[in-house]
């Protein structure tokens, strides 16, 4: 069974970016969010096995998620997806539970390399 | 990919970027065997470049990218810096400017860097003959020292192209507490997450794992070029750590503007509120409204305290304006700047930065001499312009003075007497008067226009701009010594209590500060004089001002028109206008009025239901 993701993008286009990588590789993205809130519903409702998270959204922030989310399953694997001279938030969002990041303008490559990382 | 968002950031980062940029060329180019400025110049290219790359601004990362090649030459080579390379860098700072703002405003299609691309590439191919491929090697083995301590030293490099090495860096670390005990890192977390982190990190690992599976578990964080873990005891120098910046966050200016107009509207209704308290005579509700009104105070000085800007965020441009004139000019120039840290408002600061421009042009233009003539005054061949801010009470005083030829008063005074603005027997010009008359336009005694100190309109836009602001200018003048031009500015944005008057379908408010008292025009005993309306107030004659008429507004004022009595010293005026809407306190913006408008506006607010009001200028009507 291939592995589900749950992708957490304010953007469309940065959602449908990642989904298409994902799906192409034969991951099953299972839900979308475009807030941290929306992501900690659907993390609770979907129980996916590996989560993208943008570090920059409306409402809560994607660190704000990555802690709500750890807080009710302390095994969940989270992926920031950050933009470059975001250093400090990527450091604050491992800090709080999240395995790996990557960096935009993302390369399909790299992307898989750190989805492969953090369910390995 | 939506990177609108990020847009405004990248383009304050940059201006930012590039503003130390062009400092760091100027002390390079004072002092050529420095090696400090190229290091920062270097960081803060390649700030830009990765800022750029990730908008998508293909332009400007080239650029940067190509012009950081460069610099990384240089700053390997340990080469000083020749007059060509310099101008260089100035012209690609400039390029990246351009290209930059372009980009931003969606223009990147119409930004040719081709030119300065082609001069920066040339010149590092003939930097890098010189230097030798040899020295731009990546040193092999790791330089970080080994931290003393127990457990095993292990050493990692990361892959040079890894991004955010602090956070990989970190997560690496985080691995590693799953295997033992992590202690003694070096550099520090603080240095890792700075910029100049470059992926090399060491570290005490106290486990029972294997070497080999403690490698691998490294290898597993990403983005590892190379792992050594060693029992060795060797103790070296420890990596000198990079200090923590305190913490910051941006606000967007238009966030902060906001949040005053919300203020101005909070002190209404504490006001409101008040006035009922005081009416009700209700013990709880009058001490519900003494903590509401003191809330809202302290919130009020907080965010004037959140807007104060040092002063260097707009004076650090004006080096390189300097500079780039004094050079067109053929003139030498000697340019200080002291009291950088000294702090206004943003929309006061942002307000001043044009008028400054005009100031130091007239300066190194019209005020300082040509070495030549300078000798032959006796002079020292270097003038000198000096910017300066200065704390004076509750006012700050900003500078701007040369040792210059001075402004020559016989010539101001001979053109103002040809246009009938000063007496024809008059002999000298105060000070004041002299200010007076340079802020009229039409007063340039300058022999040539030019594109560097314009038409003599400078000093009337500086008064102007400064007025509207609540400020003040000075100006002091001297034959052959030179000129000082001082600028007195309130330090804070003024919220203040004005009248909303009615006229037509415009809204105008009108500072109290000069109302003396508001009355029924249709109660008072206007009489005819010279063509000018005048009305009887007790015991003197208050000449009219129909605020209709002035404006141009079609139609007839209302029967019942109200009329705001202003007074400044011993004059006063009656203004007429259709209706009065009460009082309010307003944020003042300062205001540049377009050309050809009245000059009875001081500025301008937005009034609580978001509607831009202009405020009227007492001092315009009296």
């Amino acid at each position: 069974m291939s592995h589900t993701v749950l992708v957490c993008d304010d953007a469309i286009f940065m959602r449908t970016m990642i989904s298409d990588i994902l799906t192409q590789a034969g991951y099953e993205v299972v839900g979308e969010a475009e807030s941290g809130t929306q992501a900690v519903e659907k993390y609770a409702q979907l129980k996916p096995d590996l989560v993208t998270m943008d570090i920059v959204m409306p409402d809560m922030g994607g660190i704000d998620a990555v802690r709500e989310i750890v807080k009710a399953d302390p095994s969940a694997r989270i992926l920031m997806c950050s933009a470059m001279g975001q250093q400090a938030l990527v450091v604050e969002a491992i800090q709080a539970g999240a395995k790996d990041f990557v960096v935009k303008p993302f390369q399909p490559s790299r992307v898989l390399e750190a989805v492969q990382r953090v369910l390995g | 990919m939506d990177l609108s968002q990020y847009a405004e950031l990248f383009l304050a980062e940059s201006r930012e970027h590039l503003s130390t940029i062009n400092r760091l060329l100027l002390e390079w180019e004072r002092d050529p065997q420095a090696s400090e400025p190229v290091a920062g110049i270097f960081r803060a290219m390649h700030t830009i470049k990765g800022m750029a790359a990730t908008m998508g601004y293909a332009k400007v990362a080239d650029l940067a990218h190509r012009t950081e090649n460069l610099l990384d030459l240089l700053r390997r080579g340990e080469r000083t810096a020749s007059d060509e390379v310099l101008e260089l860098l100035f012209k690609s700072a400039d390029s990246l400017d351009q290209a930059i703002e372009a980009s931003v405003a969606g223009r990147e299609s119409q930004v040719d860097v081709g030119a300065v691309l082609q001069a920066v590439d040339d010149a590092a191919s003939s930097v890098e003959k010189l230097v030798g491929r040899g020295k731009r090697a990546r040193p092999s083995a790791p330089a970080v020292a080994a931290p003393a301590g127990a457990g095993r030293v292990v050493q990692v490099t990361l892959v040079p192209e890894s991004p955010l090495k602090g956070a990989r860096a970190l997560i690496i670390l985080q691995q590693m507490e799953t295997l033992g005990r992590v202690h003694a890192v070096e550099p520090t977390p603080a240095a890792m997450e700075a910029e100049e982190f470059d992926g090399r990190f060491a570290f005490r690992l106290e486990t029972e794992a294997a070497d080999e599976a403690v490698a691998q578990a490294i290898r597993g964080g990403g983005d590892v070029e190379r792992v050594e873990v060693a029992s060795t005891d060797a103790v070296e120098p420890a990596v000198e750590a990079v200090g923590r910046q305190a913490r910051h966050i941006r606000v967007d200016l238009r966030r902060l503007d906001a949040l005053m107009n919300l203020i101005g509207e909070l002190l209404t209704t504490r006001a409101a509120l008040a006035d009922i308290s005081v009416r009700r005579a209700d013990p709880e509700l009058e001490e519900v409204s003494a903590k509401f009104s003191q809330l809202a105070g302290d919130l009020q000085s907080e965010i004037i305290q959140a807007r104060m800007t040092p002063v260097w965020q707009v004076f650090d441009r004006f080096p390189r304006l300097v500079r780039d004139l004094s050079r067109k000019l053929g003139k030498q120039v000697a340019f200080r700047v002291q009291g950088k840290d000294i702090e206004l408002d943003r929309a006061i600061l942002d307000e001043i930065g044009d008028s400054l421009v005009h100031l130091l042009r007239n300066s190194v233009g019209h005020g300082i001499e040509s070495p030549k003539e300078r000798k032959a005054a006796g002079k020292p061949p270097e003038g000198v312009v000096e910017l300066s801010a200065v704390r004076e009470r509750a006012a700050v005083a900003i500078r701007v003075r040369d040792d210059g030829r001075g402004i020559d008063r016989a010539k101001i005074l001979a053109r103002a007497q040809q246009l009938g603005l000063v007496d024809a027997d008059a002999e000298s010009l105060s000070d004041e008067v002299l200010l007076r008359l340079l802020s009229q336009s039409g007063m340039s005694t300058a022999e040539e226009v030019s594109d560097v100190s314009g038409r003599g309109v400078g000093v009337d836009a500086v008064v102007h701009a400064t007025r509207a602001l609540g400020g003040g200018v000075e100006v002091h003048t001297a034959a052959g010594e030179g000129t000082t031009f001082t600028l007195r500015l309130p330090t804070t944005l003024a919220i203040v209590r004005a009248l909303i008057a009615r006229v037509g379908e415009e809204r105008y408010a009108l500072p109290i500060t000069h109302v003396a008292e508001t009355l029924d025009l249709g109660a008072a005993h206007v009489t005819r004089a010279d063509e000018r309306d005048a009305m009887t107030l007790r015991e003197g004659v208050v000449p009219l001002v129909y605020l209709r008429r002035m404006l141009e507004i079609a139609g007839d004022a209302p029967p019942r028109s109200p009329v705001i009595v202003l007074q400044i010293g011993e004059r006063r005026s009656g203004l007429v206008v259709d209706q009065l809407l009460g009082q309010q306190e307003i944020v003042v913006k300062a205001f540049t009025p377009p050309r050809g408008m009245l000059p009875i506006f001081s500025g301008a607010t937005i009034l609580g239901e978001g509607r831009p009001v202009l405020i009227l200028d007492a001092g315009g009507f009296v």
